[in-house]
C-alpha cells in the first residue's frame, strides 16, 4: 500500500486507528475515572476522543482524487469524500453534544464504550458510502446498525431504553435479511456482486425488478421511509437523545448517500421503475410522518415524526433530474445535519437539566432561556424551509429538480406538506414565545462543549444559506 | 444417492422451519432451528463446499443455537408455554407469506436467461485461505477485515449491555 | 455434478425465507422472533450458495458472501441476546407484547 492509497482511504483508516487507540487507552485504563467530579476541561477520554475526531475531520478535508482499490470493493471520489466529510462534521457536533451526557454519573464508566461504538458504526457508513461491491455494502450496512442497537440500549436500567434497543436490533435484522434475500437474486441473475458488473447486465425483468425491490428494503428501513417508518418514533423516543439525534441524521444521510449512488450507478436501467416506486413512498413519507407529527406532545417523538416527513422531502430530489437531484440531495442533508442536531440539541440540553420533554413545559421558554430559544427558533425555521435561514435553499433545490424531471403533482403535494409543516414547527415556537407559564423551565447555562456544538448548527445554518457558493461547488462536483 | 439425501435434507428443512415458528414450546422451537440449520450444512455438503459446511456447523449450529438455548435457560423460559397468534396477526401474515413465495417462485420460474456453467474451480481450504488474505481481484481482505471490526463493536455492545451495575 | 435441478433447491430457500417472515409477524416471544430472522438471514446464505454452484462456479463469489453472512448472524444473534437478558432483569419477561411502555 503506498501512499497515494493511504491518502484515498484516509477516512476509513485513521477512524480505525481511532478506534484502537480508544479501546488501548480503556484496557491500560490511561484516562481516571470514578467518583471524583471533574470541571469542566479536565482531560478525560471523552476530550480525548473529540481531539482525535477533529484531526480526522480536518485530515478529511485534504483533497485528493478517485480512485480504486483492493479489486475494486473499495472505490472512492470527490462526491464521496464529500459525503463522509459531512457525516463526519455530523458526529463531530455529537460528540460535543454527548460531553454531558457521558459526564454523568451513571455513565461515567461507560463512556469510552459509547464513544468506541459510536465511531464504528461510522466507520461502517464510510465503508457503506465507498463501497464497490455488495459484500461490502453489506458488511457496512451492519457494520452501521448493530452497534447503534447497543447505543439504542445504553441505558440498559431504564425500561423505555433496552426496549429501543430490541426493537431497533430485531427489525434491522429482519430488513437486512430481506436486503440480504434480494442482493442474492441480483448475484443469480447477473453473475457478479461487483457494482461496475451488474451495472452493466441488469435488465427490467421481473426476477431483477424483485429483486430490487427486495434489495432497498434494507436502505429503506435506515430512512425510515413509510412501510418501515413504525419502528423509528419507537426508537426515537426510547433511545438517549444524542442517540436520537445520531440515528436520524446521520445514519439517515449516510443511508440516502448510498441510496442515491446505488439508483445512479448501478440500477439505471430500471430507473422508470425506482422513479414510480419512490414517487409513491416520498408522497407517503411525507404525508404520514406529517400528520403523526401533529398529534405528538413529546418533543423528542415530535422530531422524530418530522425527521421521517423531512425523509420523504429527500426522495423528491433522489428521483428529479440526475445531477440537480444528487446536488440538492447532498445540499439539502448538510442543511438538515445543523438544522436538525441544533433542534435535538436544545432539547437535549433541557432534558438532561431538567428532565422535561414535553411541548408544555416549553411554555414560556424565551423569558427564562432566550439564547436556547433563539437557537431552538432558527433550527425548525430551517427544518420548516423559511427564507432566511439555509433550511429554505435546501427544500427549494429539491423541488426544483423534481420540477425539472416534470413531477409538478408530487411538487404541489410536497409544497401543501411543507405548509402542514410550518404549521406544527410554529407550534413549538409560539409555545416558547407566546405562551405564558407559571413555572418555566429555569434558567440554566449548558457547559462549554454543549455551547460549542450548539454554535456550530447556528453557524452552519446561516452561512450555508448565504453562501451560495457551496451549492455551485457540490453542483459542479456531481 | 444424492438424490435420495437431498430431497431426505429438504423435508428436514421445510418441517422442521415450519415447526420452528409454529411450535408452542420455545425451548423445542430452538432444537427444530438447529436441525435446519445441520440440513443446510448437509446441504452444502452435497454441493462440495466442505469447508462452508463446516462454517455453517460449527458456527451457526453450534454457535448460535447454543448461545440462543443457554439464554432461554438463563432467563428460566424453557418451560413455558408460548401463546398462539391472534387471528388478524396469523391470517397478515399468511396472506404476505404466500403472496410473497408465489410471486417470487412465478417470477423465477419465467426468467430463462440464466447463463451457461463456466469451468468449476473446486473450493478447498487453501484456495478459500488464499482468497480471504488475497488484496486483488475477487480477493476478500477487506471484508475480511471489517468483519473482525464488526465482531470486536459486537463484543463491546454486547459486554456494554449485559453486564451487570457496578454500583 | 449432483442431478438435482436448481429450481429444487431456490425452491426450498424461497419457502425458508417465508416462513422465516411469517414467524416473524406471527412471534411474540423475543427469543423466538429472533430465530424467524436467523430463518431468513439462512435462507438467503443458500440461495448465494445455489447460484454459486449452479450458475458461476467460475468464481466464488457466493461462497464468500455465505461465509460472510453466517459471521454477521453470529454477531446479530450475540448482541440481541445481549439486550433480551437486558430486558430480562428489568421486566421478568421477554414477550414482545407485554413490555409495551411506549405507546403508539
Amino acid at each position: 500500500m503506498n501512499l497515494n492509497d493511504f491518502i484515498i482511504m484516509r477516512h476509513e483508516l485513521l477512524l480505525t486507528t481511532v478506534i484502537i487507540i480508544l479501546l488501548i487507552a480503556e484496557v491500560f485504563s490511561i484516562f481516571e475515572k470514578g467518583e471524583k467530579s471533574i470541571s469542566e476541561f479536565s482531560f478525560g477520554i471523552e476530550m480525548f476522543a473529540i481531539l482525535l475526531f477533529l484531526i480526522i475531520t480536518l485530515v478529511g478535508f485534504v483533497p485528493s482524487g478517485r480512485g480504486m482499490l483492493f479489486g475494486g470493493m473499495y472505490q472512492t471520489d470527490e462526491i464521496r469524500i464529500l459525503m463522509k466529510n459531512i457525516l463526519n462534521i455530523g458526529t463531530l457536533i455529537i460528540l460535543f453534544q454527548s460531553v454531558s451526557y457521558l459526564r454523568k454519573n451513571e455513565n461515567k464508566e461507560k463512556s469510552t464504550e459509547f464513544i468506541l461504538l459510536l465511531f464504528s458504526t461510522l466507520l461502517g457508513m464510510n465503508f457503506m458510502v465507498s463501497s464497490g461491491d455488495f459484500l461490502m455494502f453489506y458488511l457496512g450496512l451492519e457494520l452501521a446498525t448493530l452497534p447503534l442497537a447497543a447505543l439504542a440500549a445504553f441505558d440498559k436500567f431504564k425500561n423505555k431504553f433496552s426496549e429501543a434497543g430490541i426493537k431497533f436490533i430485531l427489525l434491522a435484522a429482519l430488513s437486512s435479511g430481506v436486503t440480504l434475500y434480494g442482493i442474492s437474486m441480483i448475484y443469480g441473475t447477473n453473475g457478479s456482486i461487483y457494482f461496475s458488473d451488474v451495472s452493466l447486465t441488469f435488465s427490467d425483468e421481473g426476477l431483477q425488478i424483485l429483486a430490487f425491490i427486495f434489495f432497498i428494503s434494507g436502505l429503506a428501513f435506515k430512512i425510515s421511509l413509510v412501510p418501515f417508518h413504525f419502528w423509528a418514533a419507537d426508537v426515537y423516543e426510547g433511545a438517549p437523545v444524542n442517540i436520537t439525534s445520531y440515528l436520524s441524521v446521520i445514519s439517515k444521510g449516510a443511508a440516502v448517500f448510498i441510496f442515491i449512488i446505488l439508483l445512479y450507478h448501478v440500477f439505471p436501467v430500471i430507473s422508470k421503475e425506482w422513479t414510480y416506486l419512490l414517487y409513491a413512498l416520498s408522497i407517503l413519507t411525507m404525508t404520514i410522518g406529517n400528520l403523526f407529527a401533529i398529534r405528538q406532545q413529546n418533543l423528542k417523538r415530535f422530531l422524530a415524526f418530522s425527521s421521517i416527513a423531512q425523509a420523504g422531502f429527500i426522495l423528491l430530489g433522489v428521483i428529479g433530474e440526475p445531477q440537480l437531484g444528487l446536488a440538492s440531495v447532498i445540499y439539502f442533508v448538510l442543511i438538515y445535519v445543523f438544522s436538525n442536531l441544533g433542534a435535538f440539541g436544545v432539547v437535549s440540553a433541557i432534558s438532561n437539566f431538567s428532565g422535561k420533554e414535553n411541548m408544555n413545559d416549553y411554555n414560556g421558554l424565551y423569558q427564562t432561556n432566550p439564547k436556547l430559544s433563539l437557537v431552538l427558533m432558527l433550527s425548525l425555521f430551517s427544518l420548516a424551509g423559511i427564507p432566511p435561514v439555509a433550511g429554505f435553499f435546501g427544500k427549494f433545490f429539491l423541488f426544483t429538480a423534481a420540477a425539472q424531471k416534470g413531477f409538478y403533482g408530487l411538487v404541489i403535494i410536497a409544497t401543501l406538506n411543507a405548509t402542514i409543516s410550518l404549521y406544527y414547527y410554529l407550534l413549538v415556537i409560539k409555545a416558547m414565545f407566546i405562551n405564558k407559564n407559571e413555572q418555566p423551565v429555569e434558567y440554566f447555562r449548558n457547559d462549554f462543549f454543549t455551547r460549542t456544538g450548539l454554535l456550530i448548527c447556528v453557524l452552519g445554518m446561516i452561512i450555508i444559506g448565504f453562501a451560495s457558493f457551496i451549492f455551485d461547488g457540490i453542483f459542479s462536483m456531481s | 444417492m444424492n438424490q435420495v439425501v437431498f430431497y431426505f435434507l429438504s423435508a428436514v428443512i421445510l418441517v422442521f422451519s415450519l415447526l420452528t415458528v409454529t411450535s408452542s414450546r420455545i425451548l423445542r422451537a430452538a432444537v427444530y432451528l438447529l436441525f435446519v440449520l445441520i440440513a443446510t450444512a448437509g446441504i452444502y455438503f452435497l454441493l462440495g463446499y466442505n469447508f462452508l459446511a463446516g462454517v455453517q456447523l460449527t458456527l451457526y449450529a453450534g454457535g448460535i443455537i447454543v448461545l440462543i438455548i443457554f439464554a432461554i435457560m438463563l432467563t428460566g423460559s424453557a418451560g413455558e408455554k408460548l401463546e398462539r397468534p391472534s387471528l388478524n396477526k396469523f391470517l397478515l401474515a399468511i396472506l404476505i407469506s404466500l403472496i410473497g413465495t408465489v410471486t417470487s417462485l412465478i417470477l423465477f420460474f419465467a426468467y430463462h436467461s440464466f447463463p451457461v456453467i463456466g469451468n468449476e474451480i473446486p473450493a478447498t481450504v487453501k484456495m478459500v485461505g488464499a482468497s480471504l488474505i488475497n488484496p486483488g481481484d475477487n480477493g476478500y481482505v477487506l471484508p475480511f477485515e471489517l468483519i473482525s471490526v464488526l465482531l470486536l463493536a459486537a463484543i463491546v455492545g454486547a459486554i456494554v449491555i449485559a453486564k451487570k451495575a457496578t454500583r | 455434478m449432483i442431478h438435482i435441478p436448481i429450481t429444487h433447491l431456490i425452491s426450498i430457500s424461497t419457502l425458508m425465507f417465508f416462513i422465516g417472515i411469517y414467524g416473524f409477524i406471527t412471534r411474540k416471544n423475543l427469543f423466538t422472533i429472533l430465530m424467524s430472522t436467523e430463518l431468513v438471514l439462512n435462507a438467503g446464505a443458500l440461495n448465494f450458495v445455489a447460484f454459486n454452484k449452479y450458475f458461476y462456479p467460475d468464481n466464488l463469489q457466493g461462497h464468500f458472501f455465505a461465509l460472510f453472512i453466517i459471521s454477521v448472524a453470529a454477531a446479530e444473534a450475540a448482541l440481541a441476546i445481549a439486550i433480551i437478558i437486558a430486558i430480562y432483569r428489568n421486566f421478568k419477561n421477554i414477550d414482545a407484547e407485554k413490555i409495551n411502555e411506549m405507546k403508539y
